[in-house]
């Protein structure tokens, strides 16, 4: 075993909560060091659906859970403006959806404090002409789309710019407890496999939907259930507004369009088990045929790629049944609740209201450090990440929201058109390499820092481009044409998960050309033998293996 | 106008059937809605990915598979094909070298080694057998161009036991300053002022390390490759071969230029950008197409058709979001594998391949499309290349094969 880590508080977990976690404990001078087992937003971060919830979503059946969205979203708004897009949200009534419920929804945005505005049905339809004409109600709400990658990644970056530590590729596979006290955990290195002690005052578990998982390992009981919903992008983005079904939540109901896509969702089904689920093709269909309610002329557009998430809804003990589960976050201390001192569990609630979540868990914390320091994390603006703007001092970087001409404006800027790894998405060769340089260990996480292999192509170019310049970069350091190889076929394989439930049409289409380049050009199936994981990439780990099951 | 044969399609297939249609005097017009998957592969002709003698290995194929495409056509129409191919890229001055009863592998851009068949004489002194001569190798490449990466390429070549090393070659000055394609490389080195800046380097580069030989992204000209070729190897003091790039696949537009010319100097007509709707006909009998081209819808008339336009890779084929397969052009029926929930294997590299790529219009052995129940649906129309089902071709490794067999064959029909 390696020498063991010693720090304050250990956050298990690098989603949204566990990077707004240690990014307050960081702000506050507490010691802090995060364990994530893949890639920041490994986990629902990375699957979620992109909503900023203005709140209207749960003003009927969720009250509380509105409320505090409504109160994240103003200061979301301020701390992060890079990662989010203003797009403004409507919940429309369409023929489908009980007329009735406009009044209660109004009424209910009121007494939750959710902003919202019923504009007429023509003012509607000229902003958004892709609409359902025959809508008959309209209410306008501040939903915004929202990059939780890169709002990750700009809370992980400014927890270190505050001295914390952040180990990806690093999974929780014990932890200490002596006595009635948890004392640390151990890790292991997906890198190295390498074992590593890390002892500490109090362990966060932030691990959502693993939570259970997480606590199971001190012996206490954290019901989690893993709610599945399943989402697929569109290539175009038919509107640029948020647009929600208004009526009580239910699935296929939201469209959310970000950056060069519109993505359709969800669905929630309960899976016995976070890393194990499929996407069903009935799944697909639905959400087809709901996106037609929204948008007519729906099923006609380029179903891009299909993913699936899984939330974390927690159970309470006292809770019977499971559809009475809250939307609403939980903070437990199980030192009150288990007789475990030494472990707190953060646990439910949505991404927008990640940081409040985080507050109320570091409050808790420093109250038990006698740490006094007050929470800035509503206040400070977050850094912005380099991967984002290479070369760039983050902080000289100008504060603008993104809008749909940006990623185009920077490259006309930088002067990069011949510089383009992948033209879909147009990111540059700077912004892979930058990427490669923050330590991605594959190439999807390269693919969740920059979008490279996100675009109608399905990574046809770009997957070989990056593949050939991470080992050009990485080969002084000992990586090795195997290493590069093994990323390679990893990532083919990881592409192809969520293509196929998508698979018809020009997609279809492009799958067999990508088939073409890989197999009949390339011959990369005849590089198995050269390929093996190492050189600090993790391409072949069960930690980080998640199994689509066919149905 | 009234043509004899239309042949819908211009990749391998359409091309070698418009070609043999057209020497055999008749008036021929092919119709396409753009290039075939010519522009997306190596340039060169593989037979099948099959031991070393794919002849051989296609014979037991047919033997064993009757409904296999190579078994309907047959493997004279596959040799003469092949021999109609070799003279046309010759009268390009573009030969080709190889033999059928051989295979041979070539490095790719990852420094894989494929096999194939016929190759371009540009790719000759790449072979693997010559690779391995214990003499070093170096594969050069530009900064500029995205589409090919040498350390990657000479790293796995190494890790097959050839001696191989990479280097980037300085761009020299030219006018553009940004956005370097594979066709736009191919320009360049047409100029005679290019190639003196890059063989300068090149000769410079294998003089210090003593290289028997160097690759180059398969750019080197379009129309003039060969010579290219030949120049750069003076220039450089050593055999020069080229190794195909990401797509656009210059190889792939000069063996389309090269059957493209020989179908026009025996009088036959090209018309590209119309996509065909659909065809009329009566008494199983297709007497009129219907295509459409900016917006305007055009009839054409003819004796016989041929279907060329590729399977989903080429557009033939089409599968909706409900999982049905339509034949884009005419609206034969298709035989697919059962439903979408058994098209496709759970790895993408599957070493049997997705069993949709399977699919296609069912043919007999004078390839004329069949129905559901077997029957001949049009008497005049013969199905060539990737659109005939029963085959994947890609993972075969008989795409360029199967389709000359089958358009050669529709050509002599
Ligand atoms: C389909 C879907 C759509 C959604 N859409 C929205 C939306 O539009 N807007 C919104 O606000 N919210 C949305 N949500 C909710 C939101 O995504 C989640 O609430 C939020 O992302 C949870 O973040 P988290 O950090 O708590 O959990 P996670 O992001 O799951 O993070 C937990 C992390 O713990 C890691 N981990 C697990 N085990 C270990 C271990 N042993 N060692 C180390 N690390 C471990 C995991 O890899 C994971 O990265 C959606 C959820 C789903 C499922």
């Amino acid at each position: 075993m390696m020498q063991t880590l010693e720090t304050d508080v250990l956050v298990v977990g690098g989603g949204a909560t566990g990077a707004g976690c240690v990014r307050d404990l960081a702000m506050r001078g507490i010691r802090a060091v995060l364990v994530e087992k893949g890639d920041l937003t490994h986990g629902t971060t990375g699957r979620y659906h992109g909503l900023l919830h203005s709140g209207g979503r749960y003003v009927t059946k969720d009250p509380q859970s509105a409320t505090e969205c409504a109160h994240e979203n103003v200061v979301l708004r301020r701390i992060m403006p890079h990662c989010l897009e203003d797009t403004s949200g409507f919940f429309v009534i369409t023929p489908w959806d009980d007329p009735d419920y406009g009044d209660v929804f109004v009424a209910n945005c009121r007494k939750t404090g959710v902003p919202v505005q019923e504009i007429p049905v023509a003012e509607a339809l000229r902003r958004e002409p892709a609409l359902n004409p025959r809508i008959s109600r309209v209410f306008e709400v501040p939903d915004a789309a929202a990059d939780s990658f890169l709002a990750t990644h700009s809370n992980a970056l400014s927890a270190r710019e505050h001295g914390a530590l952040i180990l990806t590729y690093h999974s929780v596979v014990d932890l200490l407890r002596e006595g009635d006290r948890v004392v640390g955990a151990v890790v292991e290195d997906l890198r190295s496999g390498e074992h590593r002690p890390i002892r500490c005052a109090f362990v966060l578990n932030a691990a959502g939907a693993w939570a259970g998982k997480i606590a199971a390992m001190a012996g206490v009981t954290v019901t989690v259930i893993p709610g599945k919903g399943t989402m697929v992008a569109m290539n175009h983005r038919m509107v640029n507004t948020v647009i929600n079904r208004c009526k009580l939540p239910a699935d296929g109901d939201i469209l959310v369009p970000i950056r060069t896509v519109a993505v359709i969702g969800t669905t929630d089904v309960h899976v016995p088990d976070p890393d194990v689920y499929g996407i069903e093709p009935d799944e697909i269909q639905f959400m087809l045929d709901e996106g037609e309610k929204l948008v007519p002329g729906f099923q006609h557009y380029r179903a891009l790629r299909a993913w699936a998430g899984v939330r974390p809804l927690y159970k309470d003990q006292d809770v019977a049944s499971d559809r009475d589960i809250s939307r609403t976050y939980k903070l437990l201390d199980h030192e009150q609740r288990d007789g475990v001192a030494g472990l707190l569990s953060i646990v439910g609630g949505k991404w927008t209201t990640y940081r409040m979540m985080a507050q109320e868990a570091v409050d808790e914390i420093a109250r038990k450090l006698g740490n006094t320091t007050p929470c800035r994390t509503h206040e400070e603006l977050l850094p912005v990440p380099p991967t984002e703007a290479p070369g760039h001092q983050a902080s000289a970087t100008p504060r603008l929201m993104f809008w749909m001409g940006k990623p185009l404006a920077d490259v006309e800027r930088e002067h990069a058109y011949g510089d383009l790894i992948c033209e879909c998405e147009l990111v540059t060769k700077a912004r892979v390499q930058a990427a490669i340089d923050s330590g991605a260990a594959n190439l999807d996480d390269v693919r969740r820092d920059v979008r490279m292999g996100m675009g109608p192509c399905q990574g046809g170019w770009c997957i070989y481009r990056t593949a050939a310049l991470l080992f050009e970069q990485k080969q002084a350091s000992g990586l090795t044409n195997a290493n590069t190889n093994a990323a390679l076929l990893h990532f083919l394989q990881e592409r192809w998960k969520g293509l196929t439930p998508v698979l018809w049409g020009d997609q279809l289409r492009q799958a067999r050309l990508d088939e073409l380049i890989y197999v009949g050009l390339m011959g990369a199936h005849r590089l198995r033998e050269h390929a093996e994981q190492g050189g600090g990439l993790v391409t072949d780990h069960p930690a980080v293996a998640t199994e689509y099951v066919k149905a | 106008m009234h043509y004899d044969t239309i042949v819908i399609g211009a990749g391998l297939a359409g091309l070698m059937a418009a070609l043999a249609r057209a020497e055999r005097g008749e008036r021929v017009l092919l119709l396409a809605k753009g290039h075939g998957t010519t522009h997306w592969t190596s340039g060169c002709i593989d037979l099948l990915d099959a031991g070393d003698d794919p002849l051989a290995a296609i014979g037991r194929l047919a033997a064993e598979q009757p409904e296999h495409p190579y078994a309907l056509a047959g493997t004279v129409a596959l040799e003469q094909g092949l021999e109609r191919l070799r003279a046309a890229c010759e009268a390009a001055g573009y030969p080709l070298a190889g033999s059928p009863g051989r295979n041979v592998r070539l490095p790719t851009a990852l420094g894989a080694l494929r096999p194939t068949c016929l190759l371009p004489a540009t790719m000759v002194a790449g072979e693997a057998r010559q690779l391995a001569d214990g003499r070093p190798t170096l594969i050069a490449g530009f900064h500029e161009l995205r589409d090919f990466f040498p350390p990657l390429i000479a790293a796995n070549l190494r890790d097959q036991g050839l001696h191989a090393e990479a280097a980037y070659l300085g761009l020299p000055p030219v006018e553009r300053s940004h956005e370097f394609g594979p066709m736009i490389f191919a320009r360049l080195f047409e100029r005679t002022d290019f190639r003196a800046a890059i063989g300068e380097q090149l000769a410079t580069l294998v003089r210090r390390g003593g290289y028997a030989r160097v690759g180059l992204p398969a750019v080197l000209g379009v129309r003039r490759a060969t010579e290219v070729v030949r120049d750069l190897q003076a220039r450089a003091g050593a055999l020069v071969f080229e190794i195909p790039t990401l797509p656009t696949s210059v190889p792939g537009v000069r063996l389309f230029q090269a059957l493209h010319d020989a179908f026009l100097a025996a009088g036959g007509r090209v018309q590209l950008g119309s996509f065909v709707l659909r065809g009329e006909g009566a008494a199983a009998t297709l007497t009129v197409i219907i295509s459409e081209a900016a917006a305007r819808e055009q009839r054409h008339r003819a004796l016989r058709f041929v279907l060329a336009t590729g399977g989903v890779a080429g557009g033939g084929l089409r599968a909706d979001h409900t999982g049905v397969l339509q034949e884009t052009a005419l609206g034969l029926p298709v035989r697919a594998p059962g439903g979408p929930s058994e098209w496709f294997a759970p790895r993408f590299l599957d070493e049997a391949g997705h069993p949709i790529f399977r699919a296609g219009i069912a043919v007999d052995d004078q390839l004329r499309p069949l129905d559901a129940a077997g029957r001949v649906a049009y008497h005049n129309v013969a199905v060539a290349g990737s659109a005939i089902a029963g085959c994947d071709p890609i993972r075969e490794g008989c795409l360029e094969g199967v389709a000359i067999a089958t358009g050669w064959k529709a050509g002599l029909l």
